[in-house]
């Protein structure tokens, strides 16, 4: 697969004049395949926002490249922003005076798009951003929700074939950002375009993003295809359910479980890095006489996965993605015997 | 050069909408044009306001509204422009920062010379001021303004690496008010200031433009005389000199991480 967007050892670090300078991306490299939903998550102060703008031209970094569609950013700028689009957070993006339509046309034409193109091209986004009807009303008299919408069409106007959404669906209501969710997965999924977005909202991550790369203080923590982290966090939890009490003697055999007893029953939260090692327990546990009830696969969720690998990140660890490593995170558990 | 007209006419045709939906300041804006002038030659005429040196006022007058409204405009406008985002959304243009910053100044001076000029053709009417036109005041004009956009970048340059410049940008007005000639001819002020008012981007200019438009003296006159020299020169380096310190804080302020900050 081509990767739209290659980072290669990138790093910001901002020198001031009283105090130590601060690092915001922390030499960063990756490689984000085109077509895909690229989520980039951390918390604030992380680097993600500076990564975007780098990406975008508008901060010049201290080392290292990013290529859009093989194009550096630095030295073949013209090139490298036909093939971008972007919304930046925390900022309007659009001229709240003007009308959707001349906002459109306005973007359109500074992106280097002229003519019957451009029109038919501004006529098809606010169609299908449900914006036509009130194309000739000035934008400040929209919603937020509304405003965002014209903010992307904007950045979508010259068709570039990737977009970079900083925080695209803050401060919606849910409604809208259904509807920003909805056109995002379209872009990607129907037009082959190439999506990174930053968010805090896991939940949107979790459903949206093919891949997701998690930063921590500038750096990498984690670069991987969704499924594969979440896969990678199922494989370890399990409950093991048992009707009635159980002896302390008997948990003991049941080692590095917890025990915990829910409505007369006693649940065995624990470790299991090898299935081989899960019917072992079942065997066992059937000499024992003990009655299972049932056998539950933690599924861990990304906002979970996300404070865990911030939390060992922050601890210094070296491989926060190790399972090794203490406590599994997961919220729901999914039955599987 | 297609590309290059594109981006004027979009600037022009965005700035006429923006100024429209401010209706209220632009109609206040142009009557402050003309009351402040009136106000001005009122007092310093003792009350009794000469239609002659009010021509020559308005020459030096007019030049430091245009003033007026390219420091703004490089100023207040790229200021608001870096809150609302659209900056560095101009940023992102695939076309070259260059061809795209002269298309706003190039915008930004057929707005004021449509604003200015209505104003213009009020006070001329209203006061009864003799005003010749003459063809070979365009050219003056015009390399007036290259200077005056020069100095503008200074300011627009430094907008974007400091941000807050309103005071630096207020003081940059009120000296070229006061002179730049448009109130008292320079060669009354002290030699001193004379010299350092001759710096400034506008005085040249508005010493050849009386030349031309009152004095009825032609290009060639003026270019030997030295005046129509010095406005080229004084021009040439504003406008170079505002050129490349404006390209030099854009790379400043992508170092900084400036370009979308307040």
């Amino acid at each position: 697969m081509t990767a739209a967007i290659e980072i290669d050892g990138l790093s910001k670090i901002y020198t001031k004049r009283n105090g130590p300078p601060v690092v915001a991306v922390d030499d960063l490299s990756l490689s984000i395949p085109a077509g895909q939903i690229f989520g980039f998550l951390g918390s604030n102060g992380a680097g993600k926002t500076t990564t975007i703008k780098m990406a975008c031209g508008l901060v010049l970094p201290t080392k290292g490249s990013v290529r859009l569609h093989g194009h550096d950013v630095q030295r073949q700028r013209g090139q490298a922003m036909r093939q971008i689009g972007a919304v930046l957070e925390g900022t309007r993006n659009v001229y709240w005076r003007l009308t959707a339509w001349q906002n459109l046309l306005y973007f359109g034409r500074i992106k280097g798009v002229t003519g019957k193109g451009l029109k038919e091209r501004a006529e098809r986004l606010l169609s299908e951003l449900d914006l036509w009807d009130r194309r000739n009303d000035p934008v400040r008299d929209f919603s937020r929700g509304m405003q965002q919408k014209v903010a992307i069409a904007c950045a979508l106007v010259a068709d570039p074939p990737i977009v970079l959404l900083d925080e695209p669906t803050l401060g919606l209501d849910v409604q809208a950002g259904r509807t920003v969710k909805r056109w995002v997965e379209q872009l990607a999924r129907q037009e082959g375009k190439t999506i990174v977005l930053t968010t805090h909202q896991m939940d949107l991550a979790e459903s949206l993003c093919d891949r997701v790369a998690i930063m921590s203080q500038g750096k990498l923590v984690t670069n991987r295809p969704t499924s594969e982290l979440l896969g990678l966090f199922r494989q370890e939890g399990y409950d093991l359910r048992f009707r009635g009490h159980l002896d302390a003697a008997i948990v003991a055999r049941f080692d590095g479980f917890a025990a915990r007893e829910e409505n007369g029953h006693t649940i065995l939260s624990g470790t299991i890095s090898e299935h081989d090692q899960l019917y072992r327990l079942i065997e066992m546990a059937e000499m024992q006489g003990l009655e299972l009830l049932g056998v539950a696969q933690a599924e861990p969720n990304l906002e979970e996965i996300f404070v865990e690998l911030l939390d060992r990140a922050g601890k210094g660890e070296q491989h926060p993605e190790d399972r090794s490593n203490g406590r599994v995170p997961h919220s729901t558990m999914r039955e599987v015997i | 050069m297609a590309l290059a007209g594109t981006v004027v006419l979009n600037e022009i045709q965005k700035r006429i909408i923006l100024l429209w939906g401010y209706k209220f300041n632009f109609f206040t804006q142009m009557f402050m044009v003309g009351f402040i002038f009136v106000g001005i030659s009122f007092f310093m005429s003792g009350g009794k306001p000469d239609p002659e040196l009010l021509a020559s006022g308005l020459v030096g007058y007019l030049v430091w509204f245009f003033a007026l409204a390219a420091i703004s405009d490089m100023s207040w406008g790229i200021r608001e422009e870096t809150q609302t985002g659209t900056l560095e959304q101009m940023y992102m243009s695939p076309l070259p920062t260059g061809v795209l910053m002269l298309g706003r100044s190039i915008a930004s001076l057929v707005v004021s010379i449509f604003m200015v000029g209505i104003s213009a053709v009020v006070l001329v009417l209203v006061l009864g001021i003799s005003f010749p036109i003459t063809w070979a005041a365009l050219p003056v004009f015009l390399l007036t303004m290259a200077g005056l956009y020069g100095f503008a970048f200074i300011l627009g340059g430094a907008t974007l690496v400091f941000k807050q410049v309103e005071a630096l940008a207020n003081l940059m007005q009120n000296t070229l008010l006061f002179l730049n000639g448009a109130l008292l001819p320079v060669d009354r002020l002290p030699a001193w200031m004379e010299i350092f008012a001759k710096t400034l981007p506008t005085t040249q200019g508005i010493i050849v433009l009386r030349r031309v438009i009152l004095d009825g003296q032609s290009l060639a006159q003026t270019w030997q005389d030295g005046s129509l020299v010095g406005l080229v020169i004084n021009s040439a380096v504003y406008f170079v000199l505002g050129w490349f310190f404006f390209r030099w804080c854009e790379n400043r302020a992508r170092k900084l991480g400036a370009l979308g900050q307040y």
